[in-house]
């Protein structure tokens, strides 16, 4: 299967006053397309950094970063940013929905910046994809009137509206009970099982690793171990929950 | 559309520091048209009180020098110069003419200096039309009946009798039915007086007003002994008075083609050029002066300006308070909104409409604002004018140019405050907004860890 994301030799600092912190020493990794994995690691290893450069919201200070072909470091802000709104999707941990804006209006927001999709096409996708994650009968509220898991619902239907290639999931479960974590990881599992979308999440929760078809174990800004060797996209270890509102 | 949804919305989110700006910028507006109202209403008052008691809305004045240093107001043959003004001017509506003298009133208890009208009562219905019987109190001191009014217009039309304003009333101590004798000087150089009865005592049209009376035609002539045919000036009015200057220009034209010498177009008032202007001129003979009514009221302008500018100023502090309120607001938004901020990049959001977003946050907010003080500005205006609330302090009187406090709202004008208001507002986010779009996508993700 075909490389979506290769990260070669990518060292990134971040300054501190007159310092400079490193936050990731020279990672390598290779992610296949279809492929749903885990990053692993403790608080502070460099997961979130990881994800960052992956997802084209950051740069690295050394190595490259290539996403479906496009070395990320050799594009303008104006690319990255196209690149992010047709291939990429994110789901945050603290949801991220735009407060003041419905669960329709959410969710439709990515197309609307896209443009390009008539009327009729983009509430056809908008409500689809919300019946799919569960959360169709929501519709016409606010994130503040939704629960966590109903919110991360939303997040994700947000992420996958566009048919992105990636989604990136910084910490889905981490503010959210186990029971809903893990429904919400289900979800995510089986709509990566269905469509095919390439998922790859940042978690340090062992039981959601165990969904993880592979899991990447990120220390001290190192890849310890890719994970190759263990789970692969087709074997995951637990079966998806059927998705509901919670 | 999504844009304006989320600004909107942010707006109706935040509803204690948007009713606090809000306030503000409605405040501002509204004194901002009140203030534009006033301004127009004085300008309303030059123009009605210029045009009713000194001007046409354009003029063919004429001097007659016999010597270096002498000058007297008129002109010659006015009927074949009327017949002039109308070949040249097809879209004069009313032309009538006046003698005009200067000379001293004097009344048993005092006497003013004045400009003085000799006119035919049936040309001068426009005048009429904005002339109001002036009651007790404005020109007697005490009157058992303050609101009483004496006299007649009509009367007018006999002769020998005199039509005073208030303020020149009050400065004789002359009632209706009073005799008062007319003072002037001759072409000769002879002083001749005339006995008038004051038939009427009109309400102040302003500072105009203190400087002009009005007798029948034939007191004039006696008094300076004029030949059939002499006038003071022929005064034109126009369908549209925004014309004037521009048919002042076609007329001046059409009498140099017709052999008229003229005077270099001055913007001075009649009693200037009379006074001062062309005694102190080396050429003798006759010359005619055409002029518009901004000319005759060029000194009253510069009140105007002055009101114009105190409103500028005024306006523009306001503004920058209102430019640094929402300026500092909209900074401190930006920073408890960076989350929404970087969400909004990393899901594909570009920098320009970020900055459109907080823009349009605040341009909503200057609309809707302003929009509301406009109206309600406009609305004061109307109700203040209605009032015709009386001004009892004379150094206001010479401001506002009438006695009463007169205010003209008009669409324009809040057209124009909501603009300006609506443009500052957004000015003012601008770069708080430019701030915005400047963080990092990077940042949504750090702000979840």
């Amino acid at each position: 299967m075909s490389a979506i994301i290769e990260v070669q030799g990518v060292i990134k600092d971040y300054p501190l006053g007159k310092l400079s912190v490193r936050a990731l020493h020279g990672v390598d990794l290779t992610i296949a397309r279809g492929e749903f994995t885990a990053i692993a690691g403790p608080s502070g290893s460099g997961k979130t950094t990881l994800l960052n450069l992956i997802g084209c919201v950051d740069v690295p200070t050394e190595g490259t970063v290539v996403f479906d072909g496009a070395v990320t470091s050799k594009l303008s802000d104006r690319e990255l940013t196209r690149l992010r709104l047709e291939k990429l999707g994110f789901i945050f941990q603290s949801f991220n929905l735009v407060a003041v804006l419905s669960v329709f209006q959410n969710v439709e927001l990515p197309l609307l910046l896209q443009g390009g999709i008539g009327n009729d096409e983009r509430k056809k996708r908008v409500v689809d994809i919300l019946d799919r994650v569960g959360i169709g009968k929501y519709i016409g509220h606010r994130p503040n009137e939704l629960s966590g898991g109903q919110r991360q619902r939303v997040a994700i239907a947000r992420a996958l509206v566009t048919r992105p290639k990636l989604v990136l999931a910084d910490e889905p479960t981490a503010n959210l009970d186990s029971v809903t974590g893990g429904q919400i990881l289900g979800l995510m599992k089986e709509l990566n099982q269905q469509q095919g979308v390439t998922f790859l999440f940042s978690t340090h929760d062992h039981r959601v690793m165990e969904l993880a078809g592979r899991i990447v174990q990120v220390q001290d800004g190192r890849v310890v171990d890719d994970g190759k060797q263990g789970k692969t996209p087709t074997s995951a270890s637990a079966a998806a929950p059927t998705p509901a509102a919670h | 559309m999504i844009i304006f949804e989320i600004a909107r919305n942010n707006l109706l989110a935040s509803r204690r520091r948007t009713l606090f700006l809000g306030t503000a910028l409605f405040g501002v507006t509204l004194l901002f048209v009140l203030l534009l109202s006033l301004t127009a209403g004085v300008t309303d008052n030059l123009i009605r009180g210029a045009t009713a008691v000194s001007s046409g809305h354009v003029n063919i004045a004429g001097y007659y020098k016999s010597s270096p240093t002498d000058s007297q107001a008129l002109v010659t043959n006015v009927d074949t110069l009327k017949a002039e003004a109308r070949q040249a001017l097809p879209d004069a509506v009313v032309v009538i003419d006046r003698l005009r003298g200067w000379g001293k009133i004097i009344a048993d208890r005092g006497s003013v200096q004045t400009g003085i009208n000799g006119i035919a009562f049936d040309d001068e219905a426009d005048l009429f039309s904005m002339l109001t019987l002036a009651p007790a109190k404005d020109y007697r001191e005490n009157p058992a009946n303050p609101e009483e009014t004496r006299g007649n217009f009509a009367d007018l039309q006999k002769p020998n009798t005199i039509l005073l304003f208030a303020g020149q009333a009050k400065l004789l101590k002359a009632e209706v039915g009073d005799s008062v004798t007319l003072r002037t000087e001759t072409l000769k150089g002879a002083t001749n007086t005339a006995d008038v009865t004051v038939v009427a005592i009109a309400r102040d049209l302003g500072l105009l007003s203190g400087f002009a009376s009005f007798v029948p035609k034939q007191a004039v002539i006696d008094l300076y002994q004029f030949k059939p045919g002499v006038s003071g000036v022929v005064q034109i009015y126009l369908k549209d008075i925004k014309r004037s200057t521009a048919a002042m220009n076609e007329l001046r034209a059409h009498l140099a083609k017709k052999g008229y010498a003229q005077l270099e177009h001055d913007a001075q008032p009649f009693f200037i050029k009379l006074l001062q202007t062309v005694p102190g001129e080396d050429w003798t003979g006759a010359k005619l002066d055409v002029t518009t009514w901004e000319d005759e009221g060029a000194f009253l302008v510069q009140i105007i300006n002055g009101l114009k500018a105190v409103s500028l100023a005024l306006v523009m502090l306001l503004a920058f308070v209102i430019v640094v309120g929402i300026s500092n607001t909209m900074t401190i938004a930006v920073r408890e909104r960076t989350r929404e901020i970087g969400t909004l990049r990393a899901i594909g959001m570009n920098r320009s409409s970020i900055l459109m977003l907080f823009l349009l946050e605040a341009a909503i907010l200057g609309i809707v604002a302003s929009g509301a003080g406009g109206l309600a500005g406009a609305g004061i205006a109307a109700a203040i004018n209605a009032a015709a609330i009386r001004v009892d302090v004379d150094a206001m009187r010479i401001v506002l140019l009438s006695d009463t406090l007169h205010l003209v709202p008009r669409v324009v004008d809040v057209v124009i405050a909501v603009a300006v208001l609506t443009f500052v507002s957004a000015a003012a986010a601008f770069f708080p907004a430019l701030r915005a779009a400047r963080i990092t996508p990077v940042t949504a993700m750090q702000s979840a860890e």
